[in-house]
């Protein structure tokens, strides 16, 4: 059963509003409408934009060396030291490793946040932020921002490009190397990490490979290894150094061996080729992006047709995902309002719908965090789950609660949820690091203890002013004439907020009470009725 | 569905008394109104649990496959040692269990080896279940849904213990300590509630200065964790049975209502004994203020990650079974404090134990059957189960066989200690274990 397109008389700003909320991070109703003015086709072709698009200088901490000169030379030098200055520099150098890899990992996080929000952007970065949940990689195993940018940047080159290329891409990536072990296996025991996750998760999925595919597989791809840039005289490690990909001969078992039942002395580049092959590869990449972007497992018959689309895209994504949002399944009144959004789509996106920057990268890295999905930290190589997952009495508490700040900011606020402020405020390299946090455990001193304690609320205090949130700018939320009445404010912000059909009746009963009946309606009743919405049920879905 | 109150309380939500305020308070007759209608669906829980009595069960998941092997160790086994070359652990290292065994806890569970010699600790070996399965996602799944490894449901057994014996009961019954709802508590009714106690959990430049403990920048050091494992699995299954909306409206309501009623009983409850500074012993210790300041919890749930020990295991994996045996070994004696041991079961497990044999990179890979700890109050000590064999003949594709099956402690561990039939839970008939005196 093919897929069938949507007719463009059906083609509206309803919908397009949603395709901007699914293919993106949202809009505004301006951008809705805007959508609407196009065929649906250009509709999607002009979300994804041009490839240049991909193109973008790297945060500028990344491209840093690890260590300075001076630390390097530290390091050298750690022989001739005594055994205990040896360890007492060796711990600040390790402080100074981490200190720096937070930074990184906050400019980075902050850097793919903006591009996220970026209207020329979004959609690519979106189709990133899948392949990040598919591939997942976390920080917690490879330390090095550096290799997680480049994957990260790696995404994005090929994110529209073809499926093959980017397994074949990850299958070489210096992280996943890392990550999954691959950059450890040796033909004598070979690491069966990747080839295991390569098709229970990358490619095929359960039920659909065997224990001896994946033995043999591991076999191929030994010798697919990681190679560090090593000066003369230097410690090597995969922290400060940046390892690349090498196919080393010596390390690969070139004996024959049987996938799928096939036989021969394949390598890594033909495992990845017979596991596409397989018929359950098409259908597995097919039914898990409709599920990233419409919320729901494919029904057997749309999955069958979204087989047959990317099948006829031989395996393009760029072709099959404007087919897929192009589709009239794709809107389909089932999936209306039935897909959670992620803790990232959700700040991303409500951040774009009030018109308001993000919040400093610090706090908006640790806003997703909390929310449960912390950026280059999947809980594990299976990603996020998503879905209703995304929800529980925590997580829906402090959405409703920075839905809070975004909507009114946080001047006044002493404190920030349980947000720790000082030491987002260090990690961000926004402050320096007082000195009693690097002297070590501060226990055994009291005058430590208490110089400790004062500089800590002093930098608390500097914190919430450097990451303090900004009131979201009401203009284009509220004009005069909406606060004339309460009611038509509640249908202006729902359009903007709601993406798809207007909410029901008693939904909009409840917001009109939170804009109460004075008007012309104050601003306060503006914000109270804007977090109306965003602290409501319905507004996590999209 | 059987949910007394449940669309009454939809209701409530729908004709707008919720969210019109700044602050996101709900006005104090709600909340009344709410708990009292939560108190007529507690009519529901089975035997009337006051939280003074009823039994409370504990799952703390070792995530990522825990090294079986190296946990309850053979002891004078040949095929052990030729095995585990570097990674084995000598006779005189374990701490025996009992006289004439022939097995040992690994050397940092000793407090859990002197539980064991109070009578309080049973250890299950050799649980698994027929054909394996390697995968940390899908063998996660066989045992929180506790189905045949060749079936699926879209429930869990604890879900399912709820829905069968209080499909209308507060979603405080079930409590996870921790970020993320585990499978097992999947149901058709969903229960449980997230709550979790402050404090460090690993590996970031301390704003407090406290050194990480792992000072090595080595490429070779030990891994921290692995992929940190956790709770892996969707609430649903991956069908969307539940509608979205629904579920968030739920919990909203759960929000309003639960969480104040788990931060006042944990401010209730105190501790009587001194916990580690884990994370784990954290949660440890909440949940024993939580049992002490009175919830009706039935069953609370702690996953602890990183034993996925494919590299440098040695140190990893003595850091992770000294993190859990110290934080369980409070726990219990702090249960003995309150005098509430008796009312308390905690079981561990893991998805599968590792390979027989350790790999090339002074690690383990994914394996099979594994032994799993049973301690409280009503436990009878003892080794449950047999110390599989671990000759070449006796392998089962270099892992050990199973001759527990996992869903035999599940069915103990409802009929025996929560009072509940087993069968319709579990889907059918397993044999009990001698765990319970």
């Amino acid at each position: 059963m093919a897929m069938a397109a949507l007719p463009p008389s059906a083609w509206d700003k309803e919908k397009a509003g949603v395709l901007l909320q699914r293919a993106g991070f949202g809009g505004t109703p301006e951008e809705a409408e805007a959508l609407a003015r196009l065929q649906p086709w250009q509709a999607a072709d002009s979300l994804l934009g041009s490839p240049e698009l991909a193109q973008t200088p790297p945060p500028e901490s990344v491209t840093r060396p690890g260590l300075t000169e001076q630390q390097r030379l530290i390091r050298r030098r750690l022989n001739l030291l005594t055994p205990k200055d040896r360890e007492k520099k060796a711990n600040e150098l390790t402080r100074a490793v981490r200190a720096e890899q937070e930074k990184r990992l906050t400019d980075l996080r902050g850097w793919w946040l903006e591009r996220m929000a970026t209207p020329a952007t979004a959609a690519r970065e979106k189709v990133v932020l899948f392949l990040h949940g598919h591939f997942a990689t976390s920080e917690e195993k490879v330390r090095n921002p550096v290799l997680l940018y480049r994957q990260n940047q790696m995404f994005r080159e090929r994110a529209l490009g073809s499926w093959s290329d980017l397994v074949l891409g990850i299958a070489r990536d210096p992280a996943m190397l890392i990550y999954l072990d691959g950059a450890r296996s040796r033909p004598e025991h070979p690491n069966e990490n990747f080839a295991r996750e390569l098709f229970e998760l990358f490619t095929l999925g359960e039920g659909n490979y065997t224990e001896k595919d994946i033995q043999e597989s591991a076999r191929a791809f030994t010798g697919w290894t990681l190679r560090m840039t090593k000066k003369p005289g230097e410690a090597m490690d995969e922290e400060t150094t940046e390892p690349y990909f090498v196919n080393n001969p010596k390390w690969h078992d070139a004996k024959s061996k049987k996938i799928f039942g096939k036989s021969g002395s394949f390598d890594g580049e033909d495992v990845v080729r017979l596991a596409l092959e397989q018929p359950a590869a098409s259908r597995w990449i097919a039914g898990k992006l409709w599920r990233f972007y419409t919320g729901s497992s494919p029904d057997e018959e749309t999955h069958r047709g979204l087989v047959s689309l990317w099948q006829e895209n031989k395996g393009q994504l760029r072709p099959f995902l404007q087919a897929m949002w192009t589709s009239a399944q794709f809107y389909s009144p089932d999936l209306a309002r039935n897909r959670v959004k992620s803790p990232v789509e959700w700040l991303v996106g409500l951040c774009r719908q009030l018109g308001r920057p993000l919040p400093a990268p610090a706090l908006a890295a640790e806003m997703t965090a909390q929310l449960g999905q912390k950026l280059f930290a999947p809980p594990n190589v299976k990603g996020w789950d998503g879905g209703i997952t995304w929800i529980n009495t925590t997580s829906l508490e402090k959405r409703y609660e920075y839905g809070s700040w975004l909507v009114g900011g946080t001047l006044g606020m002493r404190r920030l949820g349980g947000m720790d402020l000082a030491r987002l405020a260090v990690q961000s390299g926004l402050l320096e690091v007082p000195a009693p946090m690097i002297e070590g455990n501060t226990a055994e001193n009291p005058d430590l203890k208490k110089e400790f304690a004062e500089k800590r609320k002093a930098a608390a205090g500097q914190a919430r002013e450097l990451l303090a949130v900004s009131p979201a700018p009401l203009a284009p939320l509220a004009g005069p004439e909406e606060r004339q009445d309460p009611g038509r404010l509640v249908t202006h912000l729902s359009t903007r907020l709601l993406p798809g059909e207007p909410p029901p009746p008693e939904l909009q009963a409840r917001y009109r009470k939170a804009a109460g009946k004075t008007t012309p309606l104050n601003d306060a009743a503006v914000r109270q009725t804007v977090l109306a919405i965003v602290q409501s049920p319905v507004y996590q879905l999209g | 569905m059987n949910e007394p109150g449940l669309k009454t309380r939809r209701e409530f939500l729908r004709t707008g008394l919720l969210g019109s305020s700044l602050c996101w308070t709900v006005p104090t007759f709600l909340q009344n109104t709410m708990a009292s209608l939560h108190a007529a669906a507690d009519g529901q829980i089975v035997q009337g649990v006051t939280g003074k009595d009823g039994n409370i069960l504990v799952v703390l998941q070792l995530a990522g496959g825990n090294d079986g092997l190296n946990t309850v160790v053979p002891l004078g086994d040949d095929d052990y040692r030729r095995a585990r070359p570097t990674l084995g652990l000598r006779d005189d290292q374990v701490l025996k269990l009992g006289q004439k065994e022939k097995a040992g806890l690994h050397p940092a569970l000793a407090g859990l080896a002197k539980s064991y010699e109070e009578g309080t600790l049973a250890v299950i070996q050799g649980v698994g279940y027929p054909n394996p399965n390697r995968s940390h996602f899908r063998s996660t799944e066989i045992w929180a849904t506790a189905t045949d490894e060749n079936k699926a449901s879209s429930t869990g057994w604890i879900g399912r213990y709820f829905d069968n014996t209080c499909a209308g009961c507060d979603a405080a019954v079930g409590i996870t300590l921790g970020s993320q709802t585990p499978q097992a508590f999947s149901a058709k009714s969903p229960k449980g509630v997230l709550y979790e106690a402050g404090g460090s959990k690993r590996r970031r430049l301390g704003a407090d200065g406290e050194p990480e403990a792992d000072g090595s920048m080595a490429m070779d050091g030990d891994l921290e964790e692995g992929p940190a494992g956790g709770s892996i699995g969707d609430i649903a299954g991956s069908s969307g049975k539940i509608n979205a909306l629904d579920f968030l409206e739920r919990t909203e309501m759960d929000v309003q209502v639960t969480q104040k009623e788990i931060a006042a009983a944990s401010k209730r409850g105190k501790n009587g004994v001194p916990y580690p500074g884990s994370w784990l012993g954290n949660q440890f210790a909440l949940i024993s203020r939580l049992i002490a300041g009175g919830m009706k919890t039935r069953v609370y749930y702690v996953s602890q990650g990183g034993y996925d020990t494919h590299t440098g295991q040695t140190n990893a994996h003595e850091r992770l079974l000294r993190e859990m045996g110290d934080a369980v070994t409070a726990f219990l004696a702090d249960l003995k404090t309150q005098g509430n041991l008796g009312r308390v079961t905690l079981m561990t497990f893991s998805e599968f134990g590792r390979r027989v044999r350790e790999n090339a990179s002074g690690g383990t890979d994914h394996g099979a059957a594994a032994p799993l700890f049973l301690a409280g109050g009503g436990i009878q000590a003892g080794l449950l189960g047999k110390m599989p064999s671990l000759a070449a003949r006796d392998l089962d594709d270099g892992d050990v066989k199973f001759n527990v099956d996992f869903r035999s402690v599940y069915a103990t561990v409802l009929e025996k200690h929560l009072g509940v039939k087993a069968d319709p839970i579990l889907g059918r008939a397993f044999p009990l274990l001698q765990a319970y005196g």
